[in-house]
């Protein structure tokens, strides 16, 4: 049992009260990115990067923080998919369908709590789940030479849109423009100045957090300052808790069918948690079928979707964690942090930064259990803060952005920088160009040149390298699958999802 | 015509690609020559994927999106405004000064009456500043307000 005594190990990391304590902070602050309409969970982990690295913390502080601030964004999700029927991220569409119909009734007390242990049984079945599986799959990848890893960034790009994505090309397009901001600055190989026109600041190239911050969080000002929804909800009343034990236990296996299924929609690539819990949701009413009340405010209906949203956001660490390649927003910028900490990711971390990777792991576990704590007692605050109208919260949000890029080098240069990527996001985001992409073109541009490079030197400058062994081959069959089953069967279940929601699903 | 968002967003990529293409050409060969991936040729692909890329947006452009006019866009451009000012002046005027101007206009340009708006700044400014001056020890500008 060698990854039992690596995960005491991990525990061992994660229970010092230094790092209890950023758990708890993430947590906290996490539920509260989670829940506030308009900070997603990709743009508030984005937001701490800087923080995180201008305040020094050291490297497994750090990724205990955002991954606690990354487990708390997807309980959070719930509360305002509940109360007001608007979810605070993507996963957590499906949840207002039967959440929304609980609180209705009255019974949003019940909905909020049983929710939050359905989220909790999730997170559960999910880190159990990468604790097996990740090892396994780390020891696997350890086999991959640079043309298998080069053939799996293309993977990792290919079915980054998801099954339900729109349009393939837009996504290629991302890809390639991400790819191309990652190449401006001196190449690390050759030592050509590229695209750096002279400008003494983009020699050491353009730093991705500060396009993250830009594309994200001032995109997203921009999108409220649009819309003009800046005033916020009226408060609502969440009642009297009024579960019976009874009704607890008649959940259990909806729980274990939720997490379950939302785990290995988060392993596979262009799945990502708002499958997961839509794949959570449907089964769910198809195995109880018309002994449910589906739609109406069916308890297991709030159950499965927060199941699944939970065990997926554990289940889409493990491709990061085990392969460096990110299958989501948020897990995209947690790799961003494990780049500017300067750890390489991927199946060498699990050996030489087994520190961090168990660390991390067992802070998601505390993290749960933290959460559960802070849900359960303390939603009434949660619930306070969601009333917050965003024309002071996203100012404020923005005034942070701002102070955490400035913080990185002293220099406002980055923050005009910064700026631009925000003009820039949210005319992508008009156009329906997505962002991740972009994003995750910008992080793993750099290391796909390096693999090329490498590939092709010990081939003597043959391509056919690149797909010269199975598994290659069959990383590009999977590929060349992901972008064209979008165009088969993406419009099929694209409908069904809208079908099951009364409104179009919330982009991020 | 329909589709022209995604045409003249084609267009201006093809631009760039080719652009983007044309320079990679450019850059003298490294010394000693390469072993493999010279320095333009990841580049090149690249160059070569959006072209395609483009193209393809040009010849099937998805539906238009709806754009703001007139009143809004005036606001957006607005907020775009106030942030290039927030990074020209933050370090001369200091950041509480430049912060309560900065999130209490936007406030104000997002619904919230003038007064509130620019107290919402104030605070934040004051709380953010002594948090990051006093309690986490990293230096925010304090320009005009600095005290020697």
């Amino acid at each position: 049992m060698e990854t039992l005594g690596f995960l005491i190990d991990g525990f061992a990391v994660a229970l010092t009260p230094y790092n209890l304590m950023f758990a708890l902070f993430g947590a906290f602050i996490g539920t509260l990115i989670g829940c506030l309409p308009g900070l997603g969970p990709a743009n508030g982990v984005a937001i701490l990067i800087p923080l995180a690295f201008s305040l020094g913390l050291p490297p497994e502080t750090s990724m205990i923080l955002l991954t606690s601030v990354y487990a708390g964004a997807m309980y959070g999700g719930r509360i305002s998919s509940i109360l007001l029927n608007i979810p605070g991220d993507e996963p957590a569409m499906m949840t207002c369908l039967d959440g929304y119909p609980m609180a209705q009734k009255g019974r949003a007390a019940d909905a909020l709590a049983i929710s939050a242990i359905a989220s909790f049984s999730g997170g559960l079945i999910g880190t159990i789940g990468l604790i097996m599986l990740a090892p396994v799959l780390a020891k696997f990848a350890l086999t991959f030479g640079p043309a298998e890893y080069f053939a799996l960034f293309i993977l990792a790009f290919a079915t980054l849109g998801g099954i339900t994505g729109k349009n393939p090309m837009k996504t290629v397009i991302a890809a390639s423009l991400g790819i191309m901001i990652s190449t401006v600055g001196i190449d690390i190989s050759t030592g050509t100045q590229r695209y750096t026109f002279g400008v003494l600041e983009l020699y050491e190239g353009i730093d991705f957090i500060l396009a993250i911050v830009g594309l994200f969080a001032i995109s997203e000002l921009l999108f409220f300052v649009e819309s003009r929804i800046g005033s916020g909800h009226k408060k609502v009343n969440v009642g009297k808790l009024t579960l019976t034990f009874k009704e607890l236990i008649s959940t259990i296996p909806t729980q274990l069918r939720g997490g379950i299924l939302g785990f290995i929609a988060g392993v596979l690539p262009g799945a990502g948690a708002s499958l997961g819990s839509f794949i959570s949701y449907t089964l769910e009413k198809r195995v109880i079928g018309k002994r449910g009340s589906f739609g109406e405010g069916d308890i297991r209906g709030v159950v499965a979707p927060e199941a699944g949203n939970n065990g997926a956001a554990s289940g889409a660490l493990v491709p990061m964690l085990t392969l460096g390649v990110p299958g989501s927003g948020t897990t995209a910028v947690l790799l961003a942090m494990l780049i500017s900490l300067n750890i390489t990711p991927g199946p060498l971390m699990f050996t030489q930064n087994a520190d961090i990777v168990w660390g991390v792991i067992a802070a998601l576990l505390i993290g749960n259990v933290l959460l559960l704590l802070l849900n359960i007692p303390m939603i009434g605050v949660f619930v306070k803060l969601l009333s917050i109208p965003p024309m002071f919260l996203l100012p404020i949000v923005t005034m942070v952005a701002f102070v955490g890029i400035y913080s990185i080098s002293n220099s406002t240069f980055d923050l005009y920088f910064m700026v631009a990527f925000g003009v820039a996001g949210y005319f992508l985001r008009k156009l329906e160009i997505p962002l991740v992409p972009i994003i995750l073109g910008l992080l793993l541009g750099p290391e796909m040149e390096k693999n090329l490079g490498h590939a092709l030197i010990l081939s003597d400058g043959d391509w056919s390298t690149l797909w010269g062994s199975p598994l290659a081959l069959g990383l590009w069959a999977v590929a060349g699958l992901g972008l064209a089953l979008p165009v088969i069967v993406g419009p099929l279940l694209r409908r069904r999802m809208r079908s099951a929601l009364k409104e179009g699903p919330i982009s991020d | 015509m329909s589709g022209l968002n995604d045409r003249i967003l084609g267009l201006g990529l093809l631009v760039l690609a080719v652009a983007y293409g044309w320079v990679a050409q450019q850059w003298p060969e490294p010394f000693g020559g390469t072993e493999g991936l010279g320095p333009e040729t990841f580049p090149t692909i690249l160059s070569v994927v959006l072209i395609i890329g483009s193209l393809y947006l040009m010849v099937k452009p998805d539906p238009d999106a709806q754009w703001p006019w007139g009143k809004t866009a005036i606001e957006l451009l607005v907020a775009v405004i106030v942030l290039v000012i927030y990074a020209v002046i933050l370090e001369p005027l200091g950041f509480v000064i430049s912060t309560t101007l900065v999130v209490g206009t936007l406030s104000w340009r997002m619904g919230a009456s003038p007064g509130k708006a620019f107290l919402t700044g104030l605070i934040s400014a004051v709380v953010v500043f002594g948090l990051f001056n006093y309690g986490l020890s990293l230096s925010l500008p304090a320009g005009l307000l600095e005290i020697n």
